[in-house]
């Protein structure tokens, strides 16, 4: 197997409710390597989305550590996670939250106006990921002028501006009809594998997951199992995409 | 993010929620409306009572007298107060004169001396009092001709009429009660031939013929009005010259022996002219540590401030209140901004912006709000300037209202920084929400 990029070793997440303490996540160790396409899968409570928070910075784990290219997560701080979120990481929200007062390519170029990248430069950039996701030609549209799959393609197009060594995706689909979802898989995996990026998608769709090198059951905060898929559904060519 | 980009984005965030960010800016506008106003009350009412002092004479000027026993000059001003541990009497010289030009901030000073002699145009006399100062410098203490010039250097047997003497004039032939009821005689004093004499009864059949009136030029007339309309000016060597025969002539007459001896070159008053009405005080004292008594308008001013001050405060506070409420106002726009934003900081959080980026957005916003509600403010005050001086103009009141240039840059910036303060708290609550709980809320 190739180099880790994340390193998960004996994390525990536990939440307060009340007097209550529930375990989120339960001693889980885990290596995402570089350029693999990992589905996190499990039913609503499995723990799949507090792992993908923990990995992405966004929580700090209770007990354990993550190490993302050598650089232990649960020790870093606010601004320095924000750095690290600029530059290795990128997002895709099952409710696309793009920001409303923005048009499709400002929401595109945010990342780089964080990061400061001259305007000309970024829009450059930016008019380029909106051509490679379809929707070049929406460009000066605000997201309430578009369609659900319009705005997710918008979001895909931001996660993916920065070049982000890790994409990861929370119920990219959710929102979503079946036609669109697959759609949308096809352009998030196809944009990953391009680019050699490590894409880490979490859902409880069992056809989604298909879409994964590898395939983690989550299950009570545990891995139940980790299934290896050597046939992993791929892009189909276009005259077959209507069947699905 | 940079500065541009952080602009741009607050605006469009403000453009979004057009009527409550209208709301808010309103508020600022109302309140530093009501303390530019009420302020530039403040400064007009300050205004006119300068205007009103300046009438009475310069306020750059500062009267000086000598202390000494024998000084009939002494109590020439009550607000003259002198340093209680210098009571060696004084007197004030060609050095003295001297020293004072030395003092920093002194443009001018002249000796002074004060007589009341009677003068002639033709067959009518006027009565005035008649300052000696030094001829080169009248100019610099801040004296304008009406007509003709002021003194100048090399004057010897010139005077200059304050325009209020002029119509002074009268027939001594004449009772009492016919100089009352006739119309006071055209004097053309720039072109007649007028003299000046000690002789109080001169034209009436007691005058004193021995007393020979010495002939002057006038050369220049001071406007009415004011202090300075009733004298008449003169080179202080001649007037000296004037004041020394008299007494000579007197103390023959009368075989006076004990008569006021006149000490060429020796004055009781002098004038310094200082450079700006704020060093004043600062020149004032040095004289004082010289030991003489020094007063000037600047102290009357003074008062007249100290007694409105009061007044003045309580307009500014009235003001500021209601730029307080209007801070108040944009804090509570904030606070609901980011209740409503709370998801939209979370994406920018998660998505990479820095804690200070959020801040900092979040301040922009409300130093926008509190700069343009300042913006806007300053125009309404202008306006309500305007209709307060037009109603204290048709009221005949003194309390004009005056906006100087430095108060609408003063109030814009005070409005801006009202607006980061009241935004400091929203802002750093917005960066405190946790990335993830903002992704949350659904």
């Amino acid at each position: 197997m190739a180099e880790a990029v994340i390193k998960i070793r004996n994390v525990k997440k536990i939440y307060r409710m009340g007097n209550e303490k529930i375990p989120a996540i339960n001693n889980l160790s885990l290596d995402i390597s570089y350029g693999e396409i990992c589905c996190l899968l499990g039913k609503s409570g499995s723990g799949k989305s507090t792992l993908l928070n923990l990995i992405a910075g966004l929580e700090k784990p209770t007990k354990g550590s993550i190490i993302f290219n050598k650089c232990h997560m649960e020790r870093m701080n606010e601004d320095q996670l924000a750095k690290f979120r600029q530059q290795y990481v990128g997002f895709v929200f099952q409710s696309y939250n793009l920001l409303s007062t923005l048009t499709a390519l400002e929401n595109v170029t945010l990342p780089l106006i964080f990061r400061k990248v001259p305007t000309a430069e970024r829009n450059k950039r930016a008019m380029k990921m909106l051509d490679a996701v379809g929707l070049s030609e929406r460009a000066n549209h605000k997201p309430s002028e578009m369609s659900g799959g319009q705005q997710q393609r918008v979001s895909i197009a931001r996660a993916f501006i920065n070049s982000p060594q890790v994409v990861f995706a929370d119920e990219p689909t959710g929102n979503l009809d079946t036609k669109t979802t697959y759609e949308m898989m096809d352009l998030i995996t196809d944009l990953a594998q391009k680019n050699k990026q490590t894409l880490v998608i979490v859902t409880h769709d069992l056809e989604i997951s298909e879409y994964a090198n590898r395939i983690i059951h989550l299950s009570d905060g545990k891995i139940e199992k980790i299934e290896h898929n050597q046939n992993r559904r791929q892009s189909k060519p276009n005259q077959e995409k209507g069947e699905q | 993010m940079s500065v541009s980009d952080m602009i741009k984005m607050a605006l469009r965030n403000l453009w979004k929620r057009k009527l409550r960010t209208f709301l808010t800016i309103l508020g600022v506008i109302i309140g530093t409306a009501s303390i530019v106003v009420m302020v530039s009350i403040g400064i007009g009412m300050n205004e006119s009572f300068q205007k009103q002092v300046e009438q009475w004479g310069s306020l750059q000027v500062i009267n000086v007298y000598a202390v000494g026993n024998n000084s009939y000059y002494y109590d020439d001003s009550e607000s003259a107060n002198i340093n209680k541990n210098d009571k060696k009497a004084t007197e004030i010289t060609v050095n003295t004169i001297e020293e004072f030009k030395k003092i920093p901030h002194v443009e001018a000073a002249t000796p002074v001396m004060n007589e009341y002699m009677y003068f002639i145009a033709g067959k009518y006399v006027a009565d005035a009092s008649i300052q000696g100062i030094d001829p080169a410098s009248m100019e610099a203490m801040g004296y304008k001709a009406e007509q003709g010039r002021v003194l100048q250097e090399g004057d010897s047997k010139t005077v200059v009429f304050g325009a209020d003497v002029v119509s002074n004039f009268y027939n001594p032939k004449l009772s009492w009660r016919m100089r009352y009821d006739s119309p006071s005689p055209e004097v053309d004093i720039l072109n007649d031939k007028v003299m000046v004499t000690t002789d109080w009864n001169y034209g009436t059949k007691y005058a004193d013929k021995t007393i020979k009136p010495i002939k002057v030029d006038v050369v220049g007339t001071i406007s009415s009005g004011g202090n300075d309309g009733y004298n008449v000016f003169m080179p202080i060597k001649e007037l000296e010259k004037i004041k020394i025969a008299q007494s000579e002539y007197e103390a023959k007459k009368y075989n006076n022996r004990n008569a006021e001896k006149i000490k060429k070159g020796v004055y009781q008053n002098a004038m310094v002219k200082v450079d700006n009405m704020d060093n004043v005080k600062e020149v004032q004292e040095s004289i004082k540590n010289m030991g003489f008594r020094a007063s000037s308008l600047t102290d009357e001013l003074e008062t007249m401030k100290e007694t409105t001050k009061m007044l003045r405060m309580m307009l500014g506070a009235i003001g500021a209140i209601s730029l307080i409420v209007a801070a108040i106002g944009i804090t509570n726009t904030m606070v609901m901004a980011i209740y409503e934003r709370t998801r939209e900081i979370g994406v920018m959080k998660v998505i990479g912006a820095s804690l200070s980026d959020i801040k900092k957005l979040f301040l922009t916003e409300a130093a926008f709000i509190g700069f343009a509600g300042g913006l806007a403010g300053i125009l309404v005050s202008l306006g309500a300037s305007k209709i307060v001086n037009i109603f204290a103009i048709s009221t005949n009141s003194n309390m004009l209202s005056s906006i100087p240039l430095w108060l609408c840059g003063a109030s814009l910036v005070f409005a801006t920084f009202i607006g980061i303060a009241a935004g400091y708290l929203p802002a750093k609550r917005a960066m405190k929400l946790s990335a993830l709980s903002a992704i949350k809320t659904e």
